[in-house]
Parts: structure tokens; sequence; C-alpha cells
């Protein structure tokens, strides 16, 4: 079992990718293979005996004004092009398992995600979560999983190559089960018990208890 | 994915020239909300919309975690289950729910709108939190209503406000756990289903031993 992190910077250009830009806003990009910002090699994907739960997605945040005012920045957050009272990327984060959206409307039609006003990365005073994602994310072994990226905001990002500062960035932790503890994980998913390490470690023990107790006569 | 945990987000931003939108827009502009109405942020006609009133279907279930808005203009939220409204004043009459002060959406936002960040050092916490949740049952009809009390359009200038909700979605075999612990009078949340799950499944083990027992060591 080990706990992971991804943290996706949108104008990191290693690896060969390209820093964002406004040609992106509106469009869901992947922040792991989406071709913008800091990416890996290949979709994210568990293997057969590999069992991921992820525990928190955020974005970048976001903050609200008035319109037509003569602020460029608000609480550190750009204002964009659009002089609209928004400041910052008005960014989005989607969990997608598969081709399956996690998140959907209460009419049933998928969404952009988690706002990142509501889950902000990264958090300060200014910029504090109200959502926690609970109950978490499973990816079974074999599953392809995804987290997009969407903006609606044009030009509140950093120039091309500027990495500091609150810009638009995405965060993801997620822990990792492997091995024997990824069968176990299996096992509570058919019973219907939710998977963190507590409830891992108490089929170990449940294990350990009914194979130490004696033989009935 | 039986249960899963979901959020909207609303805001009264919509594309130039129109009052509402399905999706998000880029660049969109934020409009007028009217005062001292309320508005359903799902299907109210201002900013971002979804295609129909919520609702549960007969194999869903829904706990509402966490209601916020913006904290500027006397913003407030308040929940309506078919159409019956949660926040009630001591007399049984009518309020507007709860203000974006006691919630304020984002976290750590301000209390006054149109001043810049030189002059602005107020970063609002929660005072409120919905505890106990407020459950949407099987068929149920549920709206999230916004209203304010100060226009939020002065001049060319419009304010954007925005509203949050954070709900549970239970669905099939966990919707009907619900269901049971409602009866059972015991809160519906994750931790409380899943123990209902392994009670169930404790209660299958010392059956499937005892009837072992009773057949003499044979299953």
């Amino acid at each position: 079992m080990r706990s992971q992190i991804y943290a996706w910077n949108s104008q990191s250009t290693a690896g060969g990718t390209t820093a964002w830009s406004n040609a992106n806003t509106g469009n869901s990009v992947s922040i792991f293979i989406g071709g913008f910002g800091n990416n890996i090699t290949k979709p994210a994907e568990t293997t057969a005996t590999q069992f991921v739960v992820i525990e928190d997605v955020a974005v970048s945040p976001t903050a609200f004004n008035t319109s037509s005012t003569s602020i460029g920045y608000y609480r550190g957050l750009d204002g964009g092009s659009a002089t609209n009272g928004v400041y910052g990327n008005r960014a989005y984060i989607q969990v997608r398992i598969n081709t399956t959206d996690y998140f959907l409307d209460p009419d049933n039609v998928g969404n952009d995600g988690i706002p990142g006003a509501a889950s902000p990365y990264p958090r300060s005073t200014s910029f504090q979560p109200c959502f926690n994602l609970y109950p978490d994310v499973y990816v079974l072994p074999g599953q392809v999983f995804d987290a997009l990226v969407t903006t609606y905001q044009n030009g509140a990002f950093a120039s091309a190559a500027t990495l500091e500062g609150n810009q638009l960035s995405a965060f993801m932790k997620y822990t990792l089960y492997d091995g024997p503890d990824a069968l176990i994980a299996n096992k509570l998913l058919e019973m219907g018990i939710s998977i963190n390490p507590g409830n891992v470690d108490w089929y170990k023990r449940t294990l350990i208890q009914s194979q130490s107790a004696p033989a009935m006569a | 994915m039986s249960m899963r945990s979901q959020v909207y987000e609303w805001s009264n931003l919509a594309p130039s020239g129109q009052t509402s939108s399905l999706r998000r827009t880029v660049d969109a502009v934020p409009v007028d909300v009217p005062t001292n109405r309320e508005y359903d942020v799902f299907i109210g006609g201002i900013g971002n919309n979804i295609t129909k009133p919520a609702e549960t279907t007969a194999t869903q279930f829904i706990v509402i975690e966490d209601i916020a808005c913006s904290a500027y203009l006397g913003g407030a939220l308040q929940v309506r289950i078919n159409t019956t409204d949660y926040f009630q004043n001591p007399d049984v009459t009518d309020q507007a729910g709860v203000p974006g002060l006691a919630s304020p959406y984002p976290r750590g936002s301000s209390d006054t709108a149109g001043v810049d960040a030189l002059t602005d050092y107020v970063q609002l916490l929660k005072s409120f939190d919905l505890y106990p949740d407020v459950y949407v049952l099987p068929g149920q009809v549920f709206q999230i209503l916004y209203s304010l009390q100060t226009g939020n359009t002065s001049g060319i200038a419009t304010t954007v406000v925005a509203a949050f909700v954070k709900y549970t979605l239970y669905d099939g075999p966990d919707a009907l756990i619900a269901n049971k612990l409602l009866e059972l009078g015991v809160t519906i949340n994750p931790n409380n289903v899943d123990w209902y799950k392994r009670t169930l499944i404790e209660q299958q083990q010392r059956s499937r031993v005892a009837a072992t027992a009773t057949n003499g060591g044979s299953a």
C-alpha cells in the first residue's frame, strides 16, 4: 500500500510537451497525456495486480468579484482578458475511468467535474477547500484512469515557461495497492466494503484470527 | 461505484446576450439576479443550468452534505424537498436559508464585492455545518434556491455570484441500504452503509458456520 501523488503544471514543457495557451480554453485536457504541461509516457492504468484508490483531486482556484472593474489581479489571480469579474482560470477537474466520467449533474449528464473554487490547489487562507472526495474513486485492475482539466477563462494563466506563482495546475492524491494488498482490495470490493488502508488491515487481521482459531472438533 | 461523491457549482455566468446556458461557456459574463427572489440553481433560468429538475429515481438516494454561496450582497441558499423548505424561522415562517456569510463559497472569499486586493482583508471561514445532512428519498424532487438581498448590478458593473452543493449519490443496493438505515434511525453516510454491509456479511458467516456444525462438520 503506497500513498502516491501526481502534480501537473500547465506551463511545464518537461519531456517535450507544449505550454498551455488560450487555444485550450473550453477543452478538456488530460493532465497525464494531454500534451500540455508535464506529462507521463503512457495513459495512467492499473496492471492486473494493482488497485488504485483516488482520494483527492484539486485544481487551480477561482475567485469571483465584480465585472468592469480596473482590478487586474485579485488575491493573486489574473482576471484574464474578459474583465467579467472572474479571476483565475475558472478551472474544473473531472475523473474518468475507462470512458466513464465520475462526476455527473443531477440530470445524469457528465459535468466538468470539481471546481477549483471548491477544491483549490494549492490551498491558502484565501482559497480553502469545501469538498473532499469521499467516498473515494476506485480504479480496478486493468482499468485506465484519467484526470481532465477544463478552463473557461481566457488569458488567466502564466506566460509560457513561467512555472512560479499561482497559475494553472492540478493535483491528484491516490493510494496504490499492489500484489496481495490488491487482492484484498478486490475482496473488499466484492464484499461491498470501502477500500482504505484501515479496512485492508482489518481484513488481514480477520484472516489471521481465522487461521489461528482452534479447529472445530 | 454505487456510492459517489458529487458536486454542483452554479454561477450567474452566461454567454453574452443570454441569461442562462446548459453548459459552461468560455469568458461568460455575469447576468443580473433580481433581488429577494429565489432561483433554483438547477433550472432557475439564470447562469448554468441542467436539463431537468433535480430528482432521485426509485433506485437512488441522495444525501446533501454541504451547501455554500457567495458571501456578499446578502446571498443565501435554501433547500427545498418537493414543496417543503428545509430551513425555517423559529415561528415556522419562511426564511432565505443559510447565508453566504455563514457558509461562504469559495471558502476564504471576501464579504464584499467590487473591492481590490489592497483594501480587502477579509477571508471568511464557515460558521455553518450542514449536520445532520439533508436526505432526498427515492422519487423526491429537490431544489437548491439562491436569493440575494442587494442587487448585483450597478451601472455597467455586474457582480458574479456563485453557489455550491456537495452531495453523495447512493445508487442500487446502496440506496436500499440507505433506506434500511433510515428505517433503523441510523445516520446515512458511507461509513454506516459499510457498517451495515459488514453486519450482513458477519451474519451470513455465522449462519454458515452454524449450518456446518449442524451437519456434523460437512458443508
